[in-house]
């Protein structure tokens, strides 16, 4: 799924000079599942912009704001965005490129998109994947390096973790770790040996 | 008129600092970082304080991520005084186009010793805010050379002329590190000349991961960093990965009443100890330089002619 994070409310005011008559369209699919851009946190960015003083026309869901047919099916959404001078979008950044897409009107995000990550056991895994068009995830025991080494080194790691920890961020496994211990786990130690050529971007 | 100028190439003669490392002698390189800056005098000062022991300047490419003189251009100041030098290139800050030109620039110019690495994550240094670029790792970077050498890029594209390179790498000696081991094994696998370590204070420990590479047979330099304090070891246990700094040696720093002389003399006992094991020793003064020519004596260590 895609990770999103709200953005800071004077961030997203600071958009909002001029916004006339503002829809607030939230994204039923990851974003609600990340509590960024569900029913409630629509409803909360309609109350705030109008204790803000804005002038807000309505708020709505999309089913997958990254998935419009075409204009006529996002009005089905909210009927009110087509008198809307402006829309606020709580989804990944997709779902804000797509609704703009189909409108005339300008588009700002209410949140910042951070990685395609995952959602298990109530916590949101950041950067599983660095959607690189050629995955060979299985190499590494399922631990993209790509994604999760902040070098995206392929070969083995750098010098500069500490107890297992990552260089970038003490706080974060160091990926070759998880690697390691994910291709012990699994009798695959072997593939350690593998020297990977440079990516084709 | 001719348009042709005239250019200094220099064309693939043997590396200077590769015979060295092909022949019997003790070997000795030591790091000097550009200026932050444009003026290099002191850089040049540093250098020749102890150049008339050291057979190879390692000139460092953005150390720790922080922004300073290409290294490329340094490298030949260095070269015009007379310096042989070891050109170090991290992935941090070039894609493969640079990486690859610079390689080019650097041998053009009589720089055939390179020393790569992956290079701090620029959150480290002083401009945090940096792209980090790793397009290639080290490891894919020695494969890339060996291209160049064999008269193509990375792509496959062929040159019109190739160079011929000393290829050397970093290492951390932890023997009880098998990643870390795993990747020297490639390293070594790409074809590569020497290996430069991160600072050593463990000899029993280094001892340990020398045997532990034993089958690889490539010239490993012990790096070397002298102790200024107690405070000093205990920052770098805390802060630099793959430094260990044992407790008997913190004592000893802590009992003396002249702490930067203790770390001198550490250093030499370990210089002479590592003669006994590895092909030779990499200097990291850290604005040290004016001490090194007594701690070479005191180690053993005379002036190379």
């Amino acid at each position: 799924m895609i990770i999103s994070s709200s953005k800071p409310f004077e961030e997203i005011l600071e958009n909002l000079d001029d916004s006339g008559k503002i829809f607030v369209l939230g994204c039923g699919v990851c974003a609600t599942k990340l509590h960024v851009g569900g029913e409630p946190e629509v409803e909360a960015m309609c109350r705030k912009l109008r204790d803000a003083g804005k002038e807000v026309i309505g708020g709505g869901i999309a089913k997958a704001a990254c998935s419009f047919k075409s204009r006529e099916s996002l009005l089905e959404n909210g009927p009110a965005i087509e008198k809307a001078d402006t829309i606020i979008v709580m989804s990944c950044g997709s779902g804000l490129s797509v609704v703009s897409s189909l409108v005339d009107v300008p588009v700002h995000p209410a949140t910042n998109t951070d990685s395609l990550g995952g959602y298990s056991e109530g916590h949101v895994r950041q950067d599983l994947c660095a959607m690189c068009g050629s995955c060979i995830a299985d190499s590494f025991g399922g631990v993209c390096p790509t994604a999760r080494c902040p070098k995206g080194l392929m070969n083995g790691p750098c010098g500069g973790a500490m107890e297992g920890k990552c260089e970038v961020d003490p706080d974060r496994e160091c990926a070759w770790e998880l690697i390691y211990l994910r291709l012990k786990e699994i009798g695959r130690l072997d593939l350690l040996e593998r020297i990977f050529e440079p990516k084709e971007y | 008129m001719s348009l042709k100028t005239n250019v200094t190439y220099y064309p693939a003669m043997p590396s200077a600092f590769k015979e060295k490392l092909l022949s019997d002698d003790f070997v000795i390189t030591s790091e000097i970082s550009p200026p932050k800056g444009v003026d290099v005098s002191s850089a040049f000062e540093e250098a020749g304080l102890i150049k008339d022991y050291v057979d190879a300047f390692n000139v460092t490419d953005n150390q720790r991520a922080v922004m300073r003189m290409s290294p490329l251009a340094m490298g030949h100041l260095l070269k015009e005084q007379g310096l042989d030098v070891i050109m170090q290139f991290t992935c941090r800050d070039r894609n493969r186009l640079a990486l690859q030109s610079d390689l080019l620039g650097a041998y053009a110019m009589g720089m055939e010793n390179v020393c790569i690495m992956s290079g701090d994550y620029p959150t480290k240094g002083d401009n945090p805010g940096a792209k980090p670029v790793y397009d290639l790792d080290s490891v894919q970077l020695l494969g890339a050379m060996n291209r160049l050498e064999e008269g193509y890029d990375i792509a496959g594209n062929p040159l019109e002329s190739s160079p011929s390179f000393t290829k050397g790498a970093v290492c951390n000696t932890e023997p009880d590190q098998p990643l870390q081991l795993m990747k020297l094994e490639k390293k070594a696998h790409m074809g590569i000349d020497f290996f430069q370590t991160q600072a050593v204070y463990d000899i029993g420990h280094f001892e340990t991961f020398m045997d532990s590479i034993s089958h690889m047979d490539v010239p490993v330099l012990a790096g070397l960093i002298p102790l200024k304090s107690a405070h000093m070891a205990r920052f770098m246990n805390e802060k630099i990965p793959g430094i260990r700094v044992g407790d008997e040696l913190i004592a000893r720093m802590e009992s003396s009443t002249d702490p930067a002389e203790e770390g001198l003399l550490i250093c030499a006992e370990q210089i002479r100890e590592l003669r006994k094991v590895c092909r030779g020793i990499h200097l990291m003064p850290i604005g040290h330089y004016s001490h090194i020519t007594a701690l070479f004596e005191m180690a053993g260590l005379h002036e190379k002619n």
